[in-house]
């Protein structure tokens, strides 16, 4: 089963990348002995399960609630909470086994109702960058045009900040936010299982291409779940990041997405 | 209401009507899920509805085990694998859903069926999301060569459509019933239409006026009226584009 997208990565299909820097990046200077320690992941998803033996320990976060009465039209809670689907659990466990000293963050910005969700996105977002987080994992997105202003704004805001903001594209053929912006790293699933195998599409606006199909993830209560997603695929390149910026802090986004092409597996 | 304003609104509606309204659309979904379950040959396939709050997703159509108790179920939109992929946004799939707790008590609780495996998509245009489609105990295909969530997304595709065209007739009949209703006493239907305009939030004003466009076009002749659907036509083919 292949999520949309994941057809850009299939051989035969994904380009090799013939480009040459002036001096070459290995893995081993991307992330060699990195455990992504001081590197602050956000979690943009259900909320994080920190007990659950593949995540470990959350260091911190917040519920991001829909407000009509709030000037942006959310408000933040700070403090731990539990996740109500599991998935955001999956994604943190995903970032742990890649950066395994990366301090993670939940920021809860998925359940309640549906209105007032592209608010409750961006105020989540605007926290995170607040409270300087320097990876945003969103494997989440939205199709709705009139928030396509709102997210930019803030995608420019975390470029600025050198914030890393890493999105799962949807699955349908249209424009979806925030993933679509050339700042973010937008990932897609290939049909790798190496948690290491890192594609780059030269063909854009899907980026990466990562594991995210068939996948064991961690679940609610424990447990582990056999799951298929783009949504999957996004904590892995996350985690990549972070583990990159514990060796190498500082490095902008664009300097992190070359980084990335220089070490990809179908990179010459 | 005026006398002209009802004869006004019955050639409308007479005019507009045929050519606008879809047929059947609950009957559309439910042939698609019986399809979708036949192509990937599995248990069952629904498709649920956000409710006007926003807080839950009510099942509207559904095809195979338990159809009968599905239709009408209303779900929290709060948790689960069809909840989550609708706050995301996102599809997802999940091979041993009986591994979550949560899930399986949930869906053993309202359908008595619970499933092994589960995958679901949002249904969402560029304007909103408004449901979801999931496909229960799909079977067991070779993995490399299925490419079921591309497939599923195409049956997406056509539910976000069919419900969307519908939404935007009974939008349009809306303002156009809500003018002749609100319309003076021997006021015509073109001065109701632009007091409704005015009255109407924004995406409904627009709406409107389209039909005050469309009720002034059906007042020219056959050449005007053919050069005025060609235009739309244009405009309707550039604007696709656009989106693309």
């Amino acid at each position: 089963m292949k999520p949309a997208w994941a057809w850009q990565f299939e051989p035969g299909t994904l380009q090799r990348i013939d480009t040459q820097l002036p001096a070459s990046i290995a893995r081993e200077w991307a992330w060699g002995g990195s455990t992504g320690a001081g590197i602050k992941v956000a979690v943009v998803d259900s909320g994080i399960d920190g007990s659950h033996p593949l995540v470990g320990s959350v260091a911190g976060g917040a519920v991001v609630l829909a407000d009509p009465d709030a000037t942006r039209g959310a408000r933040v809670i700070e403090g731990p909470h539990e996740d109500l689907f599991g998935h955001g659990t999956a994604c943190a466990a995903i970032i742990r086994a890649a950066a395994p000293d990366a301090e993670l963050y939940s920021v809860r910005v998925l359940g309640e109702k549906l209105t007032g969700r592209g608010a409750v996105f961006a105020e989540g977002m605007r926290w995170a960058l607040a409270n300087d987080m320097d990876v945003l994992n969103m494997s989440l997105s939205t199709s709705r045009a009139d928030y396509y202003g709102l997210f930019h704004e803030i995608t420019d805001a975390a470029y600025f900040k050198r914030a890393m903001v890493v999105c799962a594209v949807n699955n349908v053929r249209m424009p979806s936010y925030p993933s679509q912006y050339a700042s973010v790293f937008s990932v897609a699933a290939h049909s790798g299982r190496d948690p290491f195998h890192l594609d780059y599409n030269p063909a854009p606006p899907v980026e990466f291409g990562a594991p995210g199909i068939d996948l064991e993830v961690a679940w609610l209560g424990g447990k582990t779940i056999r799951a298929t997603g783009n949504s999957f695929a996004a904590p892995h390149i996350s985690g990549l990041i972070a583990r990159i910026l514990g060796k190498h802090p500082g490095l902008t986004p664009f300097q992190m997405k070359t980084v990335l092409m220089a070490v990809a597996d179908n990179a010459s | 209401m005026g006398d002209d304003a009802l004869a006004d609104l019955a050639q409308l509606a007479a005019d507009l009507g045929p050519v606008l309204r879809p047929r059947g659309n609950e009957e559309f979904l439910q042939a698609l899920v019986e399809t979708a379950r036949l192509v990937f040959d599995a248990a069952a396939c629904s498709i649920a509805l956000l409710d006007e709050d926003e807080e839950g997703l009510e099942f509207r159509v559904a095809a195979g085990v338990g159809a009968e108790m599905t239709v009408g179920l209303r779900i929290p939109i709060d948790r689960g694998i069809a909840g989550w992929a609708v706050v995301a946004g996102q599809p997802i799939a999940i091979d041993d859903v009986r591994q979550d707790p949560r899930f399986a008590a949930d869906v053993a609780e309202t359908t008595g069926y619970v499933p092994r495996s589960i995958m679901a998509m949002p249904l969402e245009s560029e304007q909103r999301t408004f449901g979801v489609i999931e496909v229960l105990d799909r079977r067991q295909s070779g993995g490399e060569g299925a490419e079921d969530m591309e497939l599923l997304a195409l049956f997406a595709r056509q539910a976000t459509l069919a419900v969307e065209t519908s939404r935007i007739f009974s939008n349009l009949g809306q303002a156009l019933f809500e003018a002749a209703a609100l319309a003076a006493p021997g006021e015509d239907l073109r001065s109701a239409l632009e007091k409704r305009a005015i009255a109407a939030p924004r995406a409904q004003t627009e709406l409107a006026e389209l039909a005050l466009l469309f009720h002034d076009l059906g007042r020219l002749g056959g050449e005007e009226r053919l050069a005025a659907a060609r235009i739309v036509d244009d405009f309707l083919a550039y604007a696709r584009k656009r989106q693309r």
